[in-house]
């Protein structure tokens, strides 16, 4: 591999051939690497902002509120409370005399405001310097409102997103177990890590219900303050994405001995997986469940396949490249984008482990570039280098895929059409497809010369 | 003009020297301003005789931006000007940024400018260095030079070390200097020869030994420097030696820090066996 990479870079890039496979991983991005991952209280606001009745207060100045305002888009059937960015707006004043009063008072005005059924207060990384005592001011609050006021200690400078996904599910777990379970199915679950971006959890949810599980809890996509309260009655916590929840699944296992199995509702083989896994999970206690699980795929795949084939005849050949936040994704996705007879050809995370990049070896075909923690100046190169026709990434990958005149898939925050389940894989090749066959990439640089023949 | 801060453990008597030396330099005829850099805002008390004024982060806080220089600085003893930058509640807020935001608009107010006609201006900073915003008046084109106020017990000498590694870092870039050491005595054994040695390891001066008198105590009780209530005692002669001390001093030095070792060794040569 060619050379503009930055030293230090090295050892976390990997590309598939005859060496033995090694990354470096999970540990601080290299300084001036302009690393694409955000920071920790950005890490928190994405994982609990979901909650669609809880009201959601950023404890810093506005900057800190307005960069996330509404920065995932997550639907909800209900409430829109979470949608609205608040702020206590520290200024100068306050960082020398302390934001507590103005936190109090903010709290009160906003509870008063829109009754939410819990409020999360997120520490910046001001707070964390000048010391506010978010407990206090949240316990104080908490008694006078009775509502639940959790502070999320998420002050940015204290690690990268990861941290902050900590933080996120250290904040849940002071709500999981304070609800009442009774009523709740024995064939029941959880959904984590799914963020209803675009509908998902809904499709994923029918499913389910259509197997006859009961979802107790959405965390976090399409969430409410109670559900988590009761999310300690399902029988077993589904996590999907790697990061973002698994430490809130590891909490209810220690406290509740609640069960988790790993998922991916993305692509036709992880998503069949899943059902048969939960199915699995649930044979003796409902042996009809495994025949349901499969018919459903069945009659899911009858109408999925003769869609998809249509798009696999003009895709087949065509390079793919994904950077996405949680390794589990690329899983699902190199699997994906084989069904549609693409080639992965550079696939990376944000946050990736060990045992998550030598899965994503395994799954990769030769000659494919494995990386952790990219940045503008690799992308552009292994985009070049691969001649890449489309690559799959979020908000801050979409600027490089254009200015090289190459195709972009969002399939992060900003997506608007529901990429998981069956109908979803069927949204992502139409997609794909619609990108990857456009007629505009016949005018871009990288085509010129058959342009000019 | 020559900008002075004054440092030292907390409870050394840093106010109180710093206030009874203005009025010595007063008394010479020298204009001065002092700007107490604490949030207790003690530190022109004897100077304005007691009055309790408005610091500049309160009258901040509730006029808003729009303060004027005659709003924050009072006229004491000898026509010495008083500001107090003032500061948050004990454990809240940040009183490091109150003091860098209070010295910059103290700057934006013009307090410093040639038609002042200012001789000195001293800064009285609240004990260490304890973080970004107490080294603020020792930054480039703030103070030049600094006094810290010490005695003979360990932990002021400790304290003492340890601002000097503030100096350091801020001489090289900011220009500071160290002017010398002022020994307030405790009364300490050999505390005169223990300071006048730690003071040469420093590479710097003792400046003046300020023998214990109770008289700045029954001086403080009438709000009062001591050459203000009592001209005549001769622990007024000791601060008038100070001021002095300063006004002709030449020598302005880079200190070089301690190990800790040298420090506790000194403490046995001098405190134990002297």
């Amino acid at each position: 591999m060619d050379t503009g990479l930055l030293k230090g870079r090295e050892r976390q890039i990997h590309e598939k051939g005859d060496k033995p496979f090694e990354i470096e991983c999970d540990k601080g991005s290299l300084s001036g690497a302009v690393s694409q991952r955000a920071c920790v209280f950005c890490g928190s606001r994405v994982v609990l902002y979901p909650i669609a009745d809880a009201l959601h207060l950023v404890h810093g100045p506005i900057g800190c509120a307005s960069y996330t305002w509404d920065i995932r888009g997550a639907l909800s059937s209900g409430p829109q409370l979470h949608r609205l960015s608040f702020s206590t707006d520290l200024r100068e004043k306050d960082v020398i005399f302390g934001g507590e009063i103005k936190l109090e008072q903010a709290l009160g005005e906003l509870i008063e405001l829109h009754s939410p059924k819990a409020a999360f207060v997120y520490s910046t990384c001001i707070v964390g310097i000048i010391g506010d005592d978010l407990e206090a001011v949240a316990k104080r609050a908490s008694e006078k409102y009775g509502i639940p006021v959790i502070p999320v200690q998420s002050e940015g400078f204290k690690g990268n997103k990861r941290a902050g996904y900590n933080a996120a599910c250290r904040a849940m777990g002071r709500l999981v177990g304070t609800g009442d379970t009774s009523g709740i199915s024995p064939i029941s679950v959880n959904i984590l890590g799914d963020f209803n971006l675009a509908g998902e959890i809904w499709i994923i949810r029918e499913y389910l219900e259509r197997m006859g599980v009961e979802v107790v809890a959405n965390i976090t996509g399409d969430g409410r303050v109670e559900e988590l309260m009761r999310a300690h009655g399902a029988a077993v916590n589904l996590v999907q994405c790697s990061g973002s929840t698994m430490d809130l699944a590891r909490m209810m296992d220690d406290r509740y001995g609640t069960p988790t199995l790993r998922v991916s509702y993305f692509g036709v083989e992880d998503m069949a997986q899943a059902l048969y896994d939960v199915a699995d999970f649930f044979k003796e206690r409902d042996p009809g469940i495994v025949e349901r699980a499969a018919a459903l795929v069945r009659e899911e795949l009858s109408v999925l396949m003769p869609k998809l084939e249509r798009y696999r005849r003009d895709l087949t050949g065509k390079r793919a490249a994904l950077y996405v936040g949680g390794a589990f994704k690329a899983f699902s996705l190199v699997k994906a984008f084989r069904l549609l007879g693409m080639k992965v050809v550079m696939a990376g995370s944000q946050t990736g482990t060990r045992e998550d990049y030598e899965e994503l070896h395994a799954v990769t075909d030769e000659g494919t570039i494995i990386v952790d923690d990219t940045n503008p100046l690799e992308l552009v190169q292994f985009i070049k280098e691969k001649r890449v026709d489309v690559l799959v990434g979020g908000v801050k990958e979409r600027p490089i895929a254009y200015k090289l005149g190459v195709g972009f898939c969002d399939h992060n925050h900003e997506r608007k059409e529901a990429l998981e389940g069956f109908v979803g894989m069927a949204n992502f090749a139409e997609e794909i497809h619609r990108t990857v066959m456009s007629p505009v990439w016949r005018f871009v640089p990288r085509n010129e010369e058959s342009c000019g023949e | 003009m020559r900008k002075v801060a004054i440092y030292g453990k907390g409870g050394i008597g840093k106010s109180t020297t710093t206030q009874n030396t203005v009025a010595g330099l007063v008394e010479m005829g020298k204009k001065v301003m002092v700007v107490g850099c604490d949030p207790k805002a003690d530190s022109t008390r004897l100077l304005l005789g007691g009055l309790a004024q408005k610091s500049v982060l309160d009258t901040l806080r509730e006029e808003g931006e729009d303060v004027e220089l005659e709003d924050v600085a009072k006229t004491g003893y000898g026509d010495s000007v008083c500001v107090e930058s003032g500061g948050p509640e004990p454990g809240v807020g940040c009183a490091g940024r109150g003091i860098i935001t209070s010295i910059n608009l103290l700057e934006a107010l013009g307090a410093y400018e040639e038609d002042k006609g200012l001789d000195y201006v001293f800064y009285d900073v609240l004990g260490d260095v304890v973080c970004g915003g107490f080294a603020m008046p020792i930054r480039e084109g703030k103070a030049q030079e600094i006094y810290i106020v010490v005695s003979g017990e360990m932990m002021a000498m400790y304290a003492a070390n340890n601002i000097c590694k503030g100096i350091q870092k801020y001489a090289e870039g900011g220009g500071v200097r160290l002017g010398g050491l002022i020994c307030n005595s405790r009364m300490v054994d050999n505390e005169a020869e223990m300071i006048k040695a730690l003071a040469e390891k420093l590479g710097t001066q003792m400046i003046h030994f300020v023998p214990r008198d109770n008289q700045v105590q029954r001086a403080e009780i009438n709000r009062k420097t001591v050459i203000d209530f009592s001209p005549e005692h001769a622990q007024a002669d000791e601060y008038r030696a100070l001021a002095k001390a300063i006004d002709e001093n030449q020598m302005f030095v880079i200190p070089k820090p301690l190990e800790i070792s040298e420090l506790e060794q000194l403490l046995m040569d001098y405190g134990l066996f002297g």
